[in-house]
């Protein structure tokens, strides 16, 4: 793989949580260009001169930007963008279509996230960061909608789990055929459903990705299997003292694979910030 | 809950660009025209993966008048995910006899390139696969199309998986495009291709970005409610061709379906390349049109040609 040079939001925001807010300088141009590249309307774009829709990066820009208190007012605004953005199917003609007339993947239209980016269907991924960063407001922040959003998305993750535990990208049968699961998704899923641990799926789940985790050989997946199994207390030190020495034989190029293998490298750390 | 006027018209507009997808094909218009005035294919018979594919690519790339001296080559596979027991991406070997092939025909470069559209381990899927040894031991640099950048390329070659999908009803080499579009921008999968009409996007990526030449892996071919979960299916073949258009439609044909009832072949064909057999001359074995056509979703039963 190669080095983009491209500022992107994706790897930006995972190498501001990896590099820690005690690494001031560091980290201090990634952070101002982040705020700089927020747009009017609240929304982070996928990449630096990209259009201003807006995208899934929202979510984690704002997870970035969590302990900066002077970037109070941007996450406001971000995450008011947060609350208006939803998975097409919530509306009620899409809900309508996706109960009658089109009902070849499997899903209650009724239970929706958020998409990849406006104007499309609700996704596993931007869903899970999107809850993991409305966790993140206290109860000052007067965003009414957020704890019935959250609910929404946390009802839209447990209705799309695969059959056998763990998450595909999106619905967990298509046609008929029930998809396998993702270990990252699966992964990302899991830290944002930790504060339901009750719910039946989730220990299946923990199960597929706690047995998946060992056959990994490549860092990206292992290394949010690491995060999500030691959320919820799973004894990761074997699966990191793997990690290490899986990174120590390959060439890692791709910036986002690298921070967040740091942040599971540094696995307690990382959860404070990520799914506390 | 209240409809609301937006809703309401942005709904009903969604509904008729749903149904556009299955029923009725709104022709876009496009100013470009690319149709060369014959179109060449060469269906090669493959009977598996092993090592003589080598030779068997180079003599098949040699029926034709490619010039890549100096150029640098960008395969295009198709690497979507990884499930073991299936024929869902184009097979390693094959890329790794198209890298050799193109060398030898004088490319400064040869680069593989792909943005996988469901996995977001783009390093998982290369390994699982079994691309990621097979390309260090050949020296042939990856580039991952969803979070690099790519530097420019000459000359692409779609090196398509032969499958049926169940939205478009095939994924052949100008569907298998979708991979240049990024994910880090468009997600995984790239959802907002397919709410914009599945047929038509194809039809916009393939008008941007042009195919200079299509090796599509038919060896094992996947049938049935692909492009994930088809069952495989094997036809033994590889198909060459200097003309998208002309490469589709040869395959749909070798499929066992009537390329002019599949919607983006059957539009591209005014514009991208040639699918009347009139207009393709046909080298090395001949086209065998399978008794059985290959099992496609319900609502894809009118493609088939039988």
């Amino acid at each position: 793989m190669t080095l983009s040079s491209q500022t992107v939001l994706e790897p930006t925001a995972y190498s501001m949580m990896a590099l820690g807010s005690d690494l001031w300088d560091e980290h201090t141009r990634p952070r101002r260009s982040l705020v700089r590249c927020q747009t009017p309307n609240g929304r982070w774009p996928a990449f630096i001169g990209d259009d201003e829709e807006g995208s899934w990066a929202t979510a984690l820009a704002l997870i970035a930007l969590r302990n900066y208190s002077e970037n109070v007012p941007a996450q406001l605004k971000g995450f008011r963008w947060l609350l208006r953005s939803a998975g097409k199917e919530s509306s009620l003609l899409w809900r309508w279509k996706f109960q009658t007339a089109d009902r070849h993947a499997r899903f209650d239209p009724n239970k929706f996230g958020w998409p990849w980016q406006p104007r499309t269907n609700s996704w596993v991924v931007p869903t899970a960061f999107a809850i993991l960063a409305l966790n993140q407001l206290s109860c000052t922040c007067d965003l009414e909608d957020s704890e019935q959003r959250i609910r929404r998305g946390i009802e839209m993750l447990l209705d799309r789990v695969c059959p056998g535990g763990g998450w595909n990208a999106g619905n967990g049968v298509v046609y008929g055929g029930a998809l396998a699961p993702h270990p990252d998704d699966t992964a990302i899923a899991l830290l944002a459903l930790k504060n339901h641990s009750d719910e039946p799926v989730v220990p299946k789940s923990l199960e597929w990705l706690e047995g998946t985790a060992t056959t990994l050989s490549a860092p990206w997946s292992l290394a949010w299997a690491v995060l999500a199994l030691a959320a919820y207390s799973r004894n990761v030190r074997p699966l990191v003292g793997f990690l290490a020495d899986l990174v120590g034989h390959i060439d890692i190029q791709d910036t986002a694979t690298l921070a967040v293998v740091a942040l599971a490298l540094d696995f307690e750390r990382s959860l404070i910030l990520l799914a506390s | 809950m209240a409809i609301t006027r937006q809703e309401l018209l942005v709904g009903g507009a969604a509904i008729v660009a749903g149904a556009s997808v299955t029923t009725p094909f709104f022709r876009p218009r496009y100013r470009i025209k690319r149709c060369p005035a014959r179109s060449r294919v060469a269906i090669l018979h493959v009977e598996d993966y092993s090592r003589p594919i080598d030779e068997l690519l180079f003599s098949g790339l040699r029926l034709f008048c490619i010039n890549v001296q100096g150029k640098t080559v960008l395969l295009k596979p198709n690497l979507v995910d990884y499930i073991p027991g299936t024929a869902l991406n184009t097979h390693h070997q094959l890329v790794v006899a198209a890298a050799e092939a193109f060398r030898h025909l004088g490319a400064r470069n040869v680069v593989v390139g792909e943005g996988p559209g469901h996995q977001r381990d783009t390093q998982l899927v290369l390994s699982d696969s079994g691309y990621e040894g097979e390309l260090k031991l050949h020296k042939i640099p990856f580039v991952d199309l969803n979070r690099d950048e790519l530097i420019q390329a000459d000359f692409i070659v779609s090196m398509p998986k032969v499958k049926t999908h169940h939205w478009s009803g095939v994924t052949l080499s100008m569907k298998n495009m979708f991979g240049v579009v990024p994910g880090n921008k468009y997600g995984w999968p790239k959802n907002i291709l397919h709410w914009s009409g599945i047929q038509h996007s194809i039809l916009d990526v393939c008008a941007t970005v042009p195919i200079h030449f299509v090796i599509a892996d038919a060896v094992m071919a996947m049938e049935g409610n692909g492009p994930l979960n088809g069952s495989p299916r094997p036809l033994c073949t590889v198909v060459l061709a200097d003309d998208p258009v002309a490469a589709d439609a040869t395959c749909a044909r070798v499929m066992g379906f009537e390329p002019d009832r599949i919607a983006h072949i059957h539009e591209a064909s005014h514009f991208l390349g040639n699918s009347s057999p009139a207009l393709i001359d046909q080298a090395a074995e001949a086209l065998r049109v399978p008794e059985v056509p290959f099992q496609v979703v319900p609502e894809f039963r009118h493609i088939c040609a039988i």
